[in-house]
């Protein structure tokens, strides 16, 4: 296999990482591949699509806050990795291999700043109230369209666990309505490889009142409406772990049979044995065994 | 070649971190960078059981690594090769006849805690004198509506067994893969979130589909000491252990996969308002000051 193949094959790999453990898997391809050269140039692209993909924070250089590296924030025309953080309305410069910030600039606040500010103040409020460790990053789209992106994380490598939730919506207030995807990882790795993995398309629509409100109401509104469907969301996969666990766990393997003992395993072979020599009686005289 | 870490157990640590729904292909991309390292992999990462039936008695057996020679699998049914190949490796005559039994019994374990699926077991011999083997289980479940789960269980258990006198030495190492997915398909017309129920439902609704998937595998070892009378002791013997560490493990299983990694997701996000309850904590504290002084 040629060095550029391996190394398509171990960004692969990296795209697949569970959360909080890149460098480990890094440290991993590193070892299988051997080309540390070809690797390093090699990987960049999946590097990058992979914090684009899993909400990568990262503290805002000169801030006291995170933000969330995305795709939305990109700045564009320019030929470096800038990205803007609009609660500050700066941008910097993104290491996809370091996870470094650097280089801060000034931005130009959005045209629909009010509207996307109360936006942003409704999704703190909203991260303190149900998140343990959230980040969140409101960016304006266009005039109506805006996009929020929330990630928490919980890394537990001493204990083999660690846990990453992201939700990500689209307001669009001319259509009226919230597209939104809210996906959770869980990972736990004592003496095995166990993985939880959720999807959730959402669809919700404004109520036309929410138009005429001010900003600040209506930006309460919406995420009344979003905490409402996430709060279902986690109820239902709460509901469904109770299925699995008692339905369908139960009809792959009982507890025990159903004399609700264990087996008797002289039994067990003395009845084959039993079987065997009424066998070999019945062919006894025919053919010496 | 380079000093340094082994690449097969940066491999191994590999296959414990990505999707285990992904485990064939991730195997068989590690297998295309690294050739030389295929029979390492591919004897020391678990993969779900394939299913086969032997064409001379019908009946289905389980495809592994510990019965297949070259892409061949023997049947331990009809001990024969498919595809068929020459001298295919085969235990001795007095070996089969222990596997013979062997299957026979663990078809009962099967049927009395499985309800169904397939068994199957496989021994040689072992260069110092004694035997080891597997004992593979797999059940499978496709559910009959969309809204249940669809999940499958494979067990690989491999031991070792050396006499010594009338004792025998066993080692286990036994291996549960357990996944269940459900997908889930939900909307609402008539929900009044904002209290306006005079609105129409069409302007209220949501929707939302989705799929759920818990899927991975836990090992566990054990190594004990069991008395043997006849050759048939190891079956009675291997049984009993086997039986013990599937109960374990089942009960590992369920503690793990539907309360562990549950509580993780309530770790991440909570359903309670938790500035709520900060500021009831806050309050009380409070009124407990009032109260003491």
């Amino acid at each position: 296999m040629s060095s550029e193949d391996r190394v398509q094959v171990a960004a692969s790999f990296i795209l697949q990482s569970p959360p909080g453990e890149i460098n480990d898997v890094l440290n991993d391809v590193r070892v299988i591949v051997d080309d540390d050269a070809g690797l390093e140039e090699g990987i960049l692209p999946a590097l990058r699509e992979y914090n684009i993909a899993q909400f990568t924070t990262v503290e805002v250089p000169g801030e006291q806050h995170q933000t969330i590296v995305s795709d939305f924030a990109r700045v564009p025309d320019t030929e470096e990795e800038r990205y803007l953080d609009p609660r500050s309305t700066t941008s910097f410069v993104f290491n996809h291999l370091t996870l470094e910030a650097t280089d801060p600039q000034s931005e130009e606040p959005s045209e629909v700043e009010p509207q996307r500010a109360a936006l942003e103040s409704a999704a703190l409020s909203y991260l303190s109230s149900h998140y343990h460790d959230g980040v969140t990053t409101v960016l304006a789209l266009s005039t109506t369209r805006f996009a929020i992106q929330i990630v928490s994380n919980k890394y537990n490598p001493s204990n083999y666990w660690a846990g990453r939730w992201r939700s990500h919506y689209e307001i669009d207030f001319e259509s009226r309505t919230i597209q939104g995807r809210v996906l959770v990882n869980v990972h736990y790795y004592e003496q095995g490889n166990v993985q939880l993995s959720t999807s959730n398309d959402l669809s919700i629509s404004i109520p036309s009142a929410v138009s005429s409100l001010s900003p600040a109401s209506s930006a309460s509104k919406i995420f009344a409406l979003i905490e409402a469907e996430e709060s279902r969301c986690q109820t239902s996969l709460n509901d469904a772990y109770h299925e699995m666990g008692e339905k369908a766990f139960k009809g792959l393997r009982r507890a025990l049979p159903l004399t609700r003992q264990k087996i008797d395993w002289d039994k067990t072979m003395g009845y084959k044995l039993g079987a065997e020599l009424t066998a070999s009686n019945r062919t006894f005289g025919a053919q010496a065994r | 070649m380079a000093e340094g870490p082994d690449p097969v157990d940066s491999m191994l640590d590999l296959m414990r971190r990505l999707p285990p729904t992904n485990v064939e292909e991730n195997v068989n991309a590690l297998i295309q960078i690294c050739p030389d390292y295929a029979d390492d992999l591919l004897g020391s990462v678990d993969q779900p059981l394939k299913v086969k039936t032997d064409r001379e008695t019908g009946k289905d057996y389980l495809a592994c690594d510990y019965n297949r020679d070259g892409d061949s699998y023997r049947s331990p049914w009809s001990n024969e090769y498919d595809p068929p190949i020459e001298d295919g490796t085969a235990p001795t005559p007095k070996l089969r006849k222990l596997e013979i039994a062997a299957n026979e019994a663990f078809d009962t374990y099967r049927e009395l805690y499985y309800e169904g699926g397939v068994s199957s077991v496989y021994l040689w011999d072992l260069e110092d004198g004694g035997f080891a083997g597997v004992v593979l289980l797999k059940k499978a479940m496709t559910p009959t509506s969309p809204d249940e789960p669809s999940g499958s269980w494979d067990s690989i258990h491999v031991f070792e067994t050396a006499e010594r006198g009338r004792q025998a030495h066993y080692k286990l190492t036994s291996t549960v893969m357990l996944e269940l997915v459900t997908k889930q398909n939900n909307k609402a017309d008539e929900t009044s979130v904002l209290g306006e129920p005079e609105k129409k439902a069409s302007e209220q609704g949501w929707k939302s589909s989705g799929e759920i998937t818990l899927s991975g595998n836990m090992t566990r070892q054990t190594e004990q000491d069991w008395p043997v009378h006849e050759p048939t002791s190891h079956i009675t013997n291997t049984g009993k252990m086997i039986e013990e560490m599937e109960m374990k493990m089942r009960n590992l299983l369920q503690e793990v996969y539907f309360g562990k990694t549950r509580d993780i997701v309530y770790d991440l996000r909570s359903v309670d308002d938790l500035e709520k309850a900060r500021r009831q904590r806050e309050l009380q504290k409070e009124l407990v000051g009032f109260i003491k002084r």
